[in-house]
């Protein structure tokens, strides 16, 4: 990836989507779980942020199928 | 403009495959092309010339037209006798500034020549947006072929920008957020082809530029760190190694003037711009002004993401997709907090006029080419036939586009020469201030109202209010900074400072209020009452109304001490 003339593919950005958007909502999903005494459940900014994570896993779902396309 | 080529142009690699058969335009078809743009254009040089007219009528202003002007004026003078804004709010004069320093700092000449006067900051605005709005023009020129039809569309563009709402209601304000908005979209123009540029010094030379540019945008405003984010997401899809070294380099610079900033202000720099700046999500807010931004908009957001999606998925990602998609959801919901706005949208705003530029003047030109993928088997090559069809249909569709944006945009005053006329035609009715129609309406959730003209009876009430400061020998607290100011009296507390940062409680209030128990000050001026509620309640307690001027929309509430 450090390599000069490295530039992402869609296959790569696909996956590397995917992962940040399972682990992001698995983040921000486990602040309630971890924090249990926390009031007032998913707040606002927590839902929006869900929906953005859900978004990406799935934009990153779909490059996957793109493979060595420069991204 | 010329008639379009019937060839295809193809200007990518051979991975590429054309979607558009050759075909001839036919003379009629081009006519009616032609007549659209025209009309297009002529709808939108109209929202032109009403901007150049309210810019002027408001550079002629002498007070406040939105809340916190006279404020970025008091940090213009403050700089130009070398004194930070970032002082401490809890002495005497209890003034504190939120915003970064770099607009104030390049309005300080203007100071030392004029004094305290609010035309050259709104001026300075003013002209940002025109900068702005030619970078998006040449951005749209230059990545749509640089063809005819391109420099047309790019001037659509950046009309299209001017014409918005939400940049004709802040666009001539004294306020940072719009050279902020020139300096993103400087900075991204210039970094969109730096990766490309294969003379080293040269593309040295653009990142240089391009990274300069981001920092002076961070530092007019916070809100530009979402630009950031997305010039270094694009360099890191496009080349890693380049984008991890010239990020780092970015960050240390941006961290060291943070620093030399925060220790020269004893840590005040830090409660300000950062502490102060963590405020409460207000959800209907928030869901209002994305509403009010694609009722507006929706004519060219949706050709904005179809260029979208396909540089997604048949195509490279331009800076262009990463910045419109950043800056929509991250400045979306950043208008959501309190005392944030329409105008946070702004930067979404310039990116819809960028990628909906290149995807009008790529119809027109037929100028589009799909990788060879899955997607284009499922999605595309079953329509291919029918490609001559939506070629002819693009050619009337790009124009009506741009029309009905100028419909969903419309403002415009239904009074004074010609503008009542044009709003007779077209049996426009006032639903703003003095006579002023917006399509935008009275802002979802926030508190701004501007956009109408201000009158000679506003300045006359203003001046009025100064005949109130000049008589009194005694402090004045005032919510607005111009009467201090023109007095030549202290300017004393920035009430929203101190609002936001008592939320945060990061504020004291007691000296302030026991200058309020002992009745210091001969004269209370309140227009939104933005103070803290220990402030607001000392000033009713020991304070009494005894006159009520209204000016520019609002009532300002004029009080005595108590007797």
């Amino acid at each position: 990836m450090f390599k000069n003339e490295f530039t992402f593919t869609k296959r790569q950005l696909g996956l590397l989507l995917l992962i940040i958007g399972i682990v992001g909502f698995a983040a921000v999903y486990g602040i309630d779980l971890v924090d249990v005494g926390r009031e007032g459940g998913i707040g606002p900014v927590q839902r929006i942020a869900l929906g953005a994570l859900a978004l990406m896993t799935v934009l990153g779902l779909t490059l996957i199928p793109l493979g060595d396309d420069p991204a | 403009m010329t008639r379009p080529k019937p060839m295809i142009s193809s200007n990518d690699s051979q991975q590429l495959d054309t979607a558009v058969p050759q075909q001839p335009v036919s003379r009629p078809l081009w006519t009616v092309q032609r007549v659209l743009l025209g009309i297009a254009l002529a709808i939108l040089l109209f929202y032109f010339v009403v901007y150049v007219v309210y810019a002027f009528n408001l550079i002629r202003f002498p007070f406040d037209y939105d809340q916190g002007e006279g404020f970025e004026l008091v940090d213009v003078m403050m700089f130009s006798q070398f004194q930070w804004p970032y002082a401490d709010i809890e002495q005497y004069p209890f003034y504190g500034s939120i915003y970064p320093p770099l607009y104030h700092i390049l309005l300080v000449p203007f100071a030392w020549l004029f004094g305290p006067e609010y035309w050259y900051g709104r001026l300075f605005s003013f002209a940002s947006t025109l900068v702005a709005a030619g970078a998006i023009a040449y951005a749209v020129y230059r990545q749509a072929g640089r063809t005819k039809n391109a420099s047309f569309i790019g001037l659509l563009s950046g009309l299209a920008f001017l014409s918005s709402n939400i940049i004709y209601h802040i666009g001539p304000l004294f306020r940072q957020h719009i050279p902020m908005f020139m300096f993103e979209v400087l900075a991204i123009v210039v970094l969109a082809n730096a990766d490309e540029i294969s003379d080293k010094g040269k593309r040295r030379q653009q990142l240089l530029l391009g990274f300069g540019l981001l920092l002076a945008a961070g530092y007019t405003k916070q809100l530009a760190a979402f630009t950031a984010i997305a010039a270094l997401g694009f360099l890191f899809i496009r080349q890693p190694r380049r984008a991890f070294f010239w990020g780092l380099g970015f960050a240390i610079v941006g961290t060291g003037i943070f620093l030399l900033i925060n220790i020269s202000t004893d840590g005040n720099w830090w409660t300000q711009t950062v502490t102060a700046n963590v405020k409460d999500f207000i959800p209907a807010q928030a869901i209002g002004l994305f509403r009010l931004w694609f009722k507006l908009h929706g004519f060219l957001i949706v050709p904005a993401v179809l260029y979208m999606l396909y540089e997604v998925y048949f195509a490279r990602i331009s800076i262009y997709s990463l910045w419109f998609i950043i800056a929509t959801i991250l400045n979306g919901m950043s208008a959501g907090t309190w005392g944030a706005g329409d105008s946070y949208y702004g930067t979404s705003i310039a990116a819809t006029c960028i990628l909906s530029g290149i995807f009008a003047a790529r119809v027109l030109n037929r100028d589009w080419t799909f990788n060879n993928n899955i997607y284009n088997r499922i999605l595309i090559d079953p329509f291919r036939r029918f490609a001559p069809l939506f070629a002819s249909i693009g050619m009337v569709v790009i124009p009506l586009l741009y029309i009905g944006y100028g419909r969903a945009v419309m403002h415009l005053p239904t009074t004074g020469a010609g503008f009542r006329q044009i709003a007779d035609i077209f049996d426009v009715q006032p639903n703003a201030l003095n006579g002023f129609y917006d399509s935008a309406g009275r802002l979802t959730g926030a508190y701004a109202d501007i956009g109408h003209f201000t009158t000679q009876a506003d300045i006359d009430a203003g001046y009025q209010i100064v005949d109130f400061v000049n008589a009194t020998d005694k402090l004045v607290l005032s919510e607005e900074a111009a009467f201090s100011l023109i007095t030549e009296r202290d300017v004393i507390t920035n009430p929203v400072v101190l609002y936001i940062l008592d939320q945060v409680g990061a504020y004291d209030s007691s000296a302030l209020v026991a200058m309020l128990e002992q009745q210091e000050f001969g004269l209370v001026i309140l227009r939104a009452q933005f103070y803290p509620d220990e402030v607001n309640r000392a000033i009713t307690t020991y304070y009494e109304p005894f006159e009520e001027i209204r000016m520019n929309g609002f009532d300002y509430i004029l009080k005595r001490p108590k007797s």
